[in-house]
């Protein structure tokens, strides 16, 4: 279920009216110029890697926001909805509960981490917290491994929607779009990727909100939706839609619990220039994802009420169902607009793995290894190239690798990561031994059964998915190692460290 | 003490939904008890996070105490009210704000309520159980205490002697 996080993998309707054609020009034109500005500001590994401490809590806030939200928001949440009724919203509810546990957990922690240590990646603190190279190293590897398998699957999204604007064809489309978000992202590295995310941000929330008001309006209320809805199919307003309840509640523990994870959000919290202004991070960023998702649930919902009612047919590819509603439906302006935020989310989230990959490649492999690499700012830009080009590739290589590879990122980096950095950094208990072992089953588990399944060798029963399994086994192995080893290795940190977990 | 306690609810939680996992292997028909594990599980294990993250020392949680059990309570108790809430049946059914009762306790409920109380609540406990500008300037004179031994903290970063903490 996990692939649904963000595969975007069939072809969009063809988009290509003046309008929108020219909007997206805009854009695009948008973002070079931010990417021209930040460019002159990246002068060292540090603006490269964390934008040098320096960002406020509004860019913090909208990048985290479109660091989280792909194009699935946009186009295959509203298609899950539209199929599978109010269960696929279980994907999303967690929204109102992550951002406030995340900042419990792990915000504080790792801004002043970062401080003390002069951090720079989300394996850097994991390193730090268990004094050990092996555990950086490895978390790093699961990085890499999931940072790929998400960039091509975005790149092929990308890529789509790029062909259905301007008719490229998709090869075309996946190199242009990765050149795009390529040429900010070297040039000006998380510092162009913040804000850009930050006019990608506001793009995709005011084009939600938009959205959402013209499917109010043309299904006559909610109330006229779901009385539409309720007469011909009332079991798509049951509360697990067509899913069962384990599925549905899977959904909500992995992208509840697994949003701990997320490397492309948490190491975002490097980059505020004042810790105190996480004091309303929770708030602003639950409200701004809430917003820009009005649109997931809204189209959804108004499609299937359209379809419902006879006044549409079914429609033939779920996909279809935001771009059906929106050049049926709403001016073509508002139209133009969310086509860009769509490819505004995707190339937000591309960036992010662009530098997150790029660091795990210069940064935390070498200390891993007990190297450093001399000039990382350079072996930044040059790694952010070679991952692109590399994603790019596998984006575009025949047969369904690509839907392979996209499968396993959210549910790779949750069970990776979430107890080795969220737990870990809360409990001097915890262990190298657990962290490396959860690490390592997290990795294993993962890739051994999500291959297993793409090659129809073996598959869970319905409602568990490997996801939710893996960061199961992983939560548990990392408790019980650390019980295990407690006498030889609990409890040694080092000072600084235990005073930014004590505080 | 609220650590400890943290810990065993986000261990217990998790074993929790390891169970409603496990259950899918046995033989027979899904079992009903597996959508309470998993709910009730993850509700746990989301609110035992947050309270392990907010917890500072000995010092507990102090009156967090009261917005995560709100939470817990809107979080399990929307799950629970699902799960035995018969499914809408017709275009007769009442509707709150424009849905269904059970749509509504899923939307409104455990989507949107949650927004209500926990950004409140780290916003307005943030200065004194989060951090307050003693504990940020206490956690900078160690930076600088730092900064001034080595030149490349992030990679070789100053081995003082370990300190041993009580497990």
């Amino acid at each position: 279920m996990t692939a649904i996080a963000l595969l975007q993998t069939t072809e969009l309707p063809r988009l290509a009216q003046p309008t929108i054609v020219a909007v997206a020009i805009v854009y695009f034109a948008i973002v070079g110029a931010i990417g021209v500005w930040a460019t002159r500001r990246t002068r060292t590994a540090s603006d490269f890697f964390v934008a040098g401490e320096g960002i406020g809590l509004a860019a913090l806030t909208l990048a985290a926001m479109s660091a989280t939200l792909s194009g699935f928001a946009f186009i295959g949440g509203p298609a899950l909805v539209y199929t599978a009724g109010l269960g696929a919203m279980f994907l999303i509810l967690p929204a109102s509960v992550t951002s406030s546990m995340t900042s419990w957990a792990l915000a504080k922690r790792m801004r002043l981490l970062g401080e003390v240590r002069g951090l720079v990646t989300v394996p850097d603190a994991i390193g730090a917290r268990y004094r050990s190279p092996a555990a950086q190293g490895l978390s790093a590897v699961a990085i890499l491994v999931a940072v790929v398998g998400y960039m091509a699957t975005n790149l092929l999204a990308l890529g789509l929607v790029i062909d259905a604007i301007f008719g490229t064809g998709l090869a075309l489309g996946v190199w242009i779009g990765m050149a795009i978000v390529l040429a900010y992202s070297v040039a000006g590295g998380i510092l162009a990727g913040v804000y850009t995310d930050m006019f990608q941000g506001t793009l995709m929330a005011v084009a939600s909100v938009l959205v959402f008001l013209y499917t109010l309006k043309v299904g006559g209320g909610m109330g006229g939706i779901s009385r539409t809805i309720l007469e011909n199919d009332p079991g798509f307003l049951s509360a697990f839609g067509a899913m069962g309840p384990v599925a549905a509640l899977s959904l909500f523990f992995v992208f509840g619990v697994g949003s701990m994870g997320q490397p492309h959000v948490i190491h975002k919290f490097y980059m505020l220039r004042e810790p105190r202004k996480l004091k309303w991070y929770p708030l602003l960023v639950t409200v701004a994802l809430l917003v820009t998702m009005l649109l997931y649930f809204g189209v959804g919902v108004a499609m299937k009420s359209l379809v419902a009612g006879g006044e549409v047919a079914p429609l033939s590819r779920p996909d279809d169902a935001t771009p059906f509603f929106l050049l049926r439906y709403t001016p073509v302006l508002l139209a133009a607009i969310v086509f860009s935020g769509v490819a505004a989310a995707i190339m937000s989230t591309v960036n992010s793995f662009m530098n997150i990959g790029a660091a795990a490649l210069t940064h935390d492999l070498p200390v891993a290894l007990g190297r450093r690499v001399g000039n990382e700012l350079l072996w930044g830009r040059i790694s952010t190239v070679a991952i692109s080009v590399a994603a790019a590739f596998l984006a575009l290589l025949p047969g369904a690798l690509v839907a392979f590879l996209g499968i396993f990122g959210w549910g790779l980096f949750a069970s990776t990561l979430v107890p080795a950095l969220a737990i870990g950094l809360n409990w001097e208990g915890a262990t190298r031994e657990g962290a490396i072992a959860s690490i390592s089953v997290g990795l294993v588990v993962t890739l051994f059964f999500e291959t297993l399944a793409y090659f129809k060798v073996y598959s869970f029963p319905a409602g568990v998915t490997v996801s939710g399994a893996s960061l199961v086994l992983s939560i548990l192995v990392f408790f019980g190692v650390s019980w295990l080893t407690r006498q030889r290795a609990a409890g040694a940190l080092d000072p600084d460290v235990a005073l930014v977990m004590s505080v | 003490m609220a650590r400890r306690n943290a810990l065993l609810a986000l261990l217990l939680g998790t074993l929790a939904c390891a169970a409603a996992y496990a259950s899918a292997f046995l033989p027979g028909p899904p079992k009903a008890w597996a959508g309470w594990a998993l709910g009730i599980g993850t509700a746990v294990v989301m609110v035992a996070a947050s309270a392990l993250g907010a917890a500072r020392g000995d010092k507990g949680i102090g009156r967090l105490k009261v917005p995560f059990a709100v939470t817990f309570l809107i979080l399990a108790g929307g799950f629970a009210a699902v799960l035995v809430m018969p499914a809408p049946t017709g275009a007769a059914d009442p509707l709150f704000l424009g849905l269904p009762a059970p749509a509504a306790i899923v939307l409104i409920g455990i989507g949107l309520l949650p927004l209500l109380v926990l950004p409140f609540a780290y916003a307005l406990t943030f200065d004194d159980m989060t951090l307050s500008e003693d504990d940020l300037e206490r956690v900078r004179a160690q930076a600088r205490a730092l900064q001034a031994g080595t030149a490349s903290p992030a990679v070789e970063a100053p081995r003082a002697e370990p300190v041993e903490v009580e497990v």
